[in-house]
């Protein structure tokens, strides 16, 4: 089955609800402008079905290759990520400079979700190899920038990212990975390092490995482990490639999803031979390695959406033309009907589609926050990085878990054929469920948001959520959105209430641990909704223009679905307001219902015997 | 080496078509357009043929203010700068008047080399080509499978019937009309995308290529669109419904379950 997007919605998203015309009008992004952005999603759109789609399945069958320490990859990943080097998409939002495109992240967001829809094993290595580059370029000396920023952005090499070890996974700040000078300004990096991806692969010459190790004499935990950019083979001055490293892949994953990419063991210095750079300050690896990840959370937010967006288009493509029973409001001997005319069916697609939508302005607001963060300057530019700070936990969280709920109800259209591999509800399934745990698993992005960030920034969700309430005040009294708004202004009120007084009961900071993925569940729910009510006041006014363009009465309910059977912008324009109305009234009201244990003060899983 | 490439903007492939009010052709409103197919891979014949021999590479289209947008993809690809006949007054022509105002420009611009697509998505005649070689007094090919430029010539192999080809030799300057899968069209680049705006894009009326109104456009024209219709369904037809991947799976469950064949 080829892959599908939903194209339409991200350029509604992109250029109809984000402002980007004042987001390009800041003088940040050099000539791009609206067309030439626009070409680019059809640019990737093309790439994404034609090059990245076709090896999906491949990649998940054949699995990554481990044979005398060297990983091996299908023909059709090379083939995809040759086609996204070539085209300039991996530097395409960083610096001119080092030969990236310099275009909006927000913008390269939304290719990473066309292209993580159509293969989101291969589109791993994009993000780790962009990754790289940036910390290179932001702390690296000359001589790093100069050997490595292009060559990354280009896609020439990739990158990786090395926090993971056997005793050290959530608890990053037990690695025990090893570095001491050489006194040639370079270091000798010794230790283990797992589940380390596109640790090794074939698909370009060389790998370099941002590395987490700990200097002689530094302290225990987070604040005494230094960054170390470690390339599998060794460079030389003119950037060319000598000797190798002592860095190998000692073992791959078998594991659930994403087989096409390489999950590995890296023994780093095994044989006293693996030489590195310093990246940043000695002990300040963390602060640098931090600014890798939380860009990285955004990408992992996206890819939650991105996979659960092409689970829905396969899903809506087989309900369309999979006939099963006949309708349930026909007699006895009707006709059967294709599954998506029972209205269980419809739930379920179309749940989906409004949690994708929701997902999607989650994931590309953040990263348009991001892009404001770096081209504003003073207090709008501190302002922006704060609504990145808080919106990325509940980016990279909400949006992979509820992905993953969304490529199960996918499954479930299906009925046994979902099941089974001859469709690829069951891979988008397997595939998305690491979304949630990479990256620091999404217990972890709670804890951040409600331990740090929810105190941190609170000016900041205060606003956030202020504005939120600005949408259900707005809309109160709209004839369509009236209600929906309305359960917006209830879900708010009870957040409110449940941010401003739990910290200060007696058992305040264990109602916030213990609650921290609730809590962050009834941000995202309350954000997604308020989302999704901004683009359908848009898209409401924009079927009404068309209404009146097309002459039809006020009211003319047949003219009307005419309109929506012959008029695929309408349509989709109509669809916009159905799904804010749904997910307003489906997911908004969970907010109290995940409130009322909080506010309870309920402890059973903590006074229970485990 | 200056090569112009014909290029016509056409609904999506993928677009669903409705006659329009008149009946005399479809409803444009609403619905995507694109490239026509066999034209991109005219483009990237051109493109790859300039850049072996340091080359110019000029696409032209007669096609309204949308077809802007094929123009720049072309530019994205590499094409070097566009002529675009976007004038009122060459709507509505066929393939004659729309080969008459294509061979002004190529006189204007004395190309070395014409490519074209062999036939448009929409109407399908395959004759502007043709017709646009006969105009200029050229040599021209029709279905062309291979193409290699050397010294003033060019080694065409054309696509018989039989999967046999016939390999010819024909002075330039000529029309070549490729054949879709005569090579691999490249994507735009990020970087390609970023200079297609600052690529040139000449709009020429009629008064610019020396021609009168009346020689283009539905003036021009010595062809009629009477009426365009969805054909009726008839007896016992089925017509599946969807894009091509899931006409596809229907069909097979229909050979499968209705036919028994499979
Ligand atoms: C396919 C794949 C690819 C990966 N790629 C990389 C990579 O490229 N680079 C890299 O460095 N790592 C990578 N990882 C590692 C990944 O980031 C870790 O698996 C993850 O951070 C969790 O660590 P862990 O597996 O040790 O689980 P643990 O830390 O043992 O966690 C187990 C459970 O305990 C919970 N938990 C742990 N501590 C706390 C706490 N303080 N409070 C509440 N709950 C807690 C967790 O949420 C989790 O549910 C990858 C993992 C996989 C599976």
């Amino acid at each position: 089955m080829d892959f599908k997007a939903d194209l339409r919605d991200l350029r509604f998203q992109l250029f109809d609800w984000l402002p980007m015309d004042e987001l390009l009008a800041t003088g940040g992004f050099g000539d791009w402008d609206r067309e030439s952005l626009g070409m680019t999603l059809d640019e990737a759109y093309k790439i994404a079905q034609e090059r990245l789609g076709p090896g999906n399945e491949e990649g998940d069958r054949t699995e990554a290759q481990l044979a005398d320490g060297q990983v091996t990859l299908p023909e059709s990943s090379h083939d995809g990520y040759r086609t996204v080097a070539e085209g300039g998409w991996i530097g395409c939002a960083n610096s001119p400079e080092y030969s990236g495109l310099g275009m909006p992240h927000t913008v390269g967001t939304a290719a990473t979700d066309l292209f993580a829809g159509a293969n989101l094993s291969v589109t791993l290595v994009f993000l780790l190899t962009r990754g790289v580059g940036e910390i290179i370029e932001r702390h690296g000396t000359d001589e790093l920038r100069a050997l490595f920023c292009e060559r990354l952005y280009t896609g020439h090499w990739s990158g990786t990212m090395c926090l993971t070890e056997p005793h050290a996974g959530s608890d990053v700040g037990a690695s025990t990975a090893r570095a001491e000078p050489l006194g040639n300004g370079r270091y000798q990096v010794s230790g283990e390092k797992i589940f380390i991806t596109f640790g090794e692969h074939d698909l370009t010459d060389n790998i370099v490995h941002a590395v987490l190790a700990r200097l002689p004499d530094a302290p225990s935990g987070t604040r005494g482990l230094s960054l170390f950019v470690i390339p599998k083979v060794r460079v030389q001055a003119d950037g060319s490639l000598g000797e190798p490293n002592d860095v190998r892949c000692a073992s791959i994953e078998h594991k659930l999803g994403i087989h096409g990419s390489p999950t590995c063991s890296i023994l780093f210095g095994s044989e006293g031979g693996c030489e590195g750079y310093l990246l940043g300050e000695p002990h300040g690896g963390m602060r640098v390695m931090f600014e890798m990840m939380n860009s990285a959370r955004i990408e992992v937010g996206i890819q939650g959406t991105a996979v659960a967006a092409a689970a829905h288009q396969a899903a809506l493509a087989y309900a369309r033309e999979r006939v099963q029973s006949r309708r349930w409001s026909d007699g006895r001997d009707a006709d059967p009907v294709a599954i998506v005319e029972h209205p269980d069916v419809r739930r379920m697609l179309f749940t989906s589609d409004a949690f994708v939508q929701a997902m999607r302005a989650l994931a590309l607001k953040t990263s348009y926050c991001l892009d404001r963060s770096h081209v504003e300057e003073g207090e709008a530019a501190e302002r922006y990085a704060a609504y990145v700070d808080i919106l990325t936990p509940i980016c990279k969280a909400w949006c992979s878990d509820w992905g993953f709920r969304v490529t199960e109800w996918c499954l479930q259209v299906y009925g046994g054929y979902g099941y089974s591999k001859d469709y690829p509800a069951e891979q988008y399934l397997r595939d998305i469920k690491i979304t949630s745990i990479y990256e620091g698993t999404n217990g972890i992005q709670a804890l951040d948001l409600v331990g740090r960030k929810l105190r941190r920034q609170a000016d900041a969700v205060r606003q956030l959520l202020g504005e939120a309430a600005g949408t259900a005040r707005g809309l109160a009294s709209d004839p369509t959105l009236g209600p929906s708004a309305r359960k917006l202004g209830q879900a708010l009120e009870v957040l409110g209430r449940v941010l401003t007084e739990t910290p200060g009961k007696d058992d305040g900071p264990l109602r916030l641990v213990l609650n921290a993925v609730p809590i962050l569940d009834m941000l995202g729910h309350v954000l997604g909704g308020h989302h999704l009510l901004e683009q359908a006041r848009i898209a409401g006014d924009r079927v009404r223009e068309i209404v009146a363009a097309k002459g039809l009465e006020d009211g003319d309910a047949d003219a009307y679905r005419e309109l929506l059977q012959s008029d695929a912008d309408a349509a989709f324009l109509h669809n916009k307001v159905q799904a804010a109305v749904h997910f307003a009234h489906r997911v908004l009201p969970q907010v109290e219902a995940l409130a009322a244990p909080i506010e309870a003060g309920e402890t059973a899983a903590i006074d229970a015997v485990l | 080496m200056k090569i112009g490439v014909c290029i016509k903007q056409v609904p999506d492939t993928e677009a669903r078509l409705r006659p329009s009010a008149s009946g005399q052709w479809i409803d444009e409103e609403e619905i995507p357009f694109a490239i026509n197919e066999g034209d991109e891979y005219a483009i990237e014949e051109a493109i790859s043929i300039a850049e072996q021999t340091g080359g110019e590479v000029v696409v032209v289209t007669v096609g309204p203010e949308r077809a802007r947008e094929a123009l720049r993809k072309a530019l994205a690809v590499g094409a070097h700068r566009a002529v675009h006949l976007a004038d009122e007054a060459y709507a509505g022509g066929d393939c004659w008047a729309t080969a008459r105002a294509l061979a002004a420009v190529a006189n204007r611009e004395s190309f070395d080399l014409i490519l074209t697509g062999s036939q448009s998505a929409d109407v399908g005649f395959g004759t502007t080509g043709t017709l646009l070689a006969s105009m200029l007094g050229w040599p021209h090919a029709w279905l062309v499978v291979g193409l290699e430029v050397a010294d003033g010539s060019a080694k065409v192999t054309r696509e018989m019937e039989a999967g046999k080809n016939e390999l010819l030799q024909i002075g330039l300057p000529a029309v070549v009309e490729v054949q879709a899968g005569i090579n691999k069209p490249r994507y735009a680049s990020l970087k390609g995308i970023m200079q297609a705006k600052r690529k040139e894009v000449a709009e020429l009326s009629p008064a610019d290529l020396e021609l009168d109104p009346s020689q283009v456009g539905a003036a021009g024209s010595r062809l009629e669109f009477l009426s365009v219709s969805v054909p009726p369904k008839g007896e016992g037809a089925q017509i599946l419904e969807g894009d091509t991947a899931e006409v596809a799976t229907q069909l097979v469950d229909k050979l499968r379950t209705e036919a028994r064949v499979l």
